[in-house]
């Protein structure tokens, strides 16, 4: 700790330099704070989908609808312990910014598949009363000004209703539990089935609970084999395999991510590695002096690396520290939850890696000077 | 009076391209403890070759060095600087203090690298700033000192760990005649009250009259009055 004073001073030698280099390493750790919080959000994407349950769309098209036919039926697969329909009912509500997640189910079916999803009875009960009911998360709730009893019109992009409009009055009836990542609003299907133009009858996918997640596989070939070669055809997957199809369909995100974030770090490297050369060079007769009253090769080392090591977490810490204030506004927008720990804790070792790969060159010539020549100034 | 420093039969080369100049000849010299001994000599005479090796900041071709009984030829660069760090304090004609430090922080760089507690650092920073004539100016980093205020603060840094030899290389070449004349005395006052063995490369010859004797030295040999013995007309 007595040496720090010593590391702090040397850090801001050159205040506008540091300044600069000290800007463009926080630049470097928030765009690979926001990038892996981009990536690490489409993982979880992935990981919250529960194994047990499986996802059957049309085989022709995710957004082809499947007839609600095909619900008898694939109840009759061994291992399927329940299925809910599903029709996507994303809307606005009073401005198009306003958007609405939604989906329509039947919602014991729902929660049989889903029992995570914590509902109180009464609301349960006032859904099966109320034909327009609604259940909302309370977030969305909250952000809206929504109360139970307000009847909210919800402006539908899919779907058109018998009146020739876009918009649907719900009732809020209830509040959703649990730690629901997904829709915040769910509508009856027999109330959206009934209000439609077109495709009624149908649903936009089914959702499956299986008795064993290891069966999960062979489960959803079962369910595909029932529907062979008719007309409506299926492709049943697990939502995490949904999740990545999705994903891939606009890339392989994560090799891209790597890819930036790596090329950011290697220009960081030649970035920082010449300004501590640049640094070490104009300070000779300084370190020359540190020598002559003692210090030792060893000493001046690690002094130079500490200032390295001091000078990059203390930028990294401010680069990440932003990335950390962005998380929630990333998740607002794109609905992704970043992992906040492990990507701070990557973006430190990646900082102690920057410190001791750009400073060890400068560092060990340092730790090389001869006094004598370095005081004559050759 | 006993010997602090004795050269024996040193020899000095440097490679320059492809040859190797000598820059002291088999050189002897014997320097009491408490003695106050410049230097001197034409430029490229070999006196700061000469310093640098009695300060343990060199190694001589062959020959010993022999300082306080300990034979500092004979040492690695790692026990050379905890040697140095112990017995020697060191003044330079350009003062070399770190800028971005302040005054007491510049002085207490050697006492970093003892095991003296911060506030007995502290302590010895104050007093030898205090001797020095410069308590007003501890906060003060260098550019807002004065040439010889910069050099006063560069002397409380040479004496803070108490070494028993300063080294000193052309102390007051960089100052006016004034503070030139601080400066002589300072390292005076300290040879006397203190007892430190000041050896001094100078051009100055006020420093002469400070001193006990004079050693000059000439294309790497001493001139002029042999080793050891006293000429001077000063203490």
């Amino acid at each position: 700790m007595k040496f720090l004073h010593l590391v702090w001073s040397g850090i801001w030698r050159k205040l506008d330099r540091s300044i600069l280099t000290l800007i463009s390493i926080v630049n470097a750790f928030l765009i690979f704070g926001l990038l892996q919080g981009l990536s690490s959000g489409i993982d979880n994407v992935a990981k919250e989908s529960s194994a047990a349950v499986l996802m059957t769309f049309s085989k022709v098209s995710q957004i082809e609808p499947i007839p609600m036919g095909h619900v008898a039926q694939i109840l009759t697969v061994p291992g399927v312990k329940a299925v809910t329909p599903m029709v996507i009912f994303s809307g606005t509500y009073r401005s198009p910014l306003q958007i609405v997640p939604a989906i329509a189910v039947n919602l014991d079916q729902y929660l049989a598949v889903y029992p995570d999803v914590k509902v109180a009875p009464d609301a349960v009960q006032a859904m099966h009363q109320t034909r327009n009911g609604a259940l909302v998360g309370k977030k969305l709730a909250q952000s809206y000004g929504w109360k139970i009893g307000d009847t909210v019109p919800i402006k539908s992009v899919l779907w058109l209703n018998r009146d020739g409009g876009a918009v649907w009055p719900v009732k809020i009836v209830g509040f959703l539990g649990g730690d629901r990542g997904g829709p915040t609003m769910l509508v009856n299907y027999a109330y959206v089935d009934e209000g439609r133009t077109q495709s009624k009858g149908t649903a936009s996918f089914f959702f499956l609970k299986t008795t064993d997640p290891k069966l999960a596989t062979e489960i959803g070939a079962k369910v595909d084999a029932l529907f062979a070669n008719s007309p409506h055809e299926t492709r049943t997957v697990t939502p995490r395999q949904m999740a990545q199809t999705q994903f891939k369909q606009i890339g392989d995100i994560a090799l891209v991510i790597n890819a930036i974030v790596g090329a950011i770090f290697f220009a960081l490297l030649f970035s920082v590695g010449a300004v501590m050369a640049q640094s070490v060079r104009e300070r000779t007769p300084e370190l020359a002096i540190l020598k002559t009253i003692g210090f030792t090769d060893g000493a001046v080392l690690a002094l130079l690396l500490a200032e390295t090591l001091v000078f990059c977490l203390f930028a990294a810490g401010i680069g990440l520290g932003l990335a950390e204030i962005a998380f929630p506004l990333i998740r607002k927008s794109i609905g992704f939850q970043a992992s906040a720990g492990p990507i701070l804790l990557a973006g430190l070792g990646f900082a102690v890696a920057l410190a001791v790969i750009s400073g060890a060159p400068p560092a060990i010539r340092a730790m090389r000077l001869q006094i004598v020549d370095a005081l004559a100034g050759r | 009076m006993a010997s602090l420093v004795s050269v024996k039969d040193v020899v000095k080369r440097y490679r320059r391209g492809r040859e190797f100049v000598e820059v002291l000849h088999h050189l002897d010299l014997e320097i009491a403890a408490g003695e106050f001994l410049p230097l001197m000599g034409p430029s490229g005479s070999g006196k700061t070759t000469l310093l640098n090796l009695i300060g343990g900041l060199d190694l001589p071709t062959s020959g010993e060095v022999v300082v306080g009984g300990e034979r500092i030829d004979r040492m690695s660069a790692g026990q050379l600087a905890r040697w140095r760090a112990r017995h020697v304090g060191f003044v330079f004609q350009f003062y070399n203090l770190m800028p971005t430090l302040s005054a007491a922080a510049n002085v207490e760089l050697p006492l970093l690298l003892t095991s003296l507690s911060g506030s007995q650092r502290k302590a010895n920073v104050a007093a030898a700033l205090e001797l020095v004539g410069l308590s007003d100016r501890a906060r003060h980093k260098p550019n807002e000192l004065s040439g010889g205020q910069q050099q006063r603060v560069a002397i409380a840094r040479a004496i803070v760990a108490d070494p028993t030899l300063l080294v000193c290389d052309e102390p007051t070449g960089d100052l006016d005649r004034e503070n030139a004349e601080e400066i002589l005395s300072l390292l005076q006052q300290l040879n006397r009250e203190q007892g430190k063995t000041v050896i001094m490369v100078t051009h100055d010859p006020k420093a002469a009259e400070f001193a006990s004797r004079i050693v000059s030295l000439d294309k790497g040999s001493l001139v002029g009055a042999p080793a050891g013995a006293p000429v001077g007309q000063g203490a």
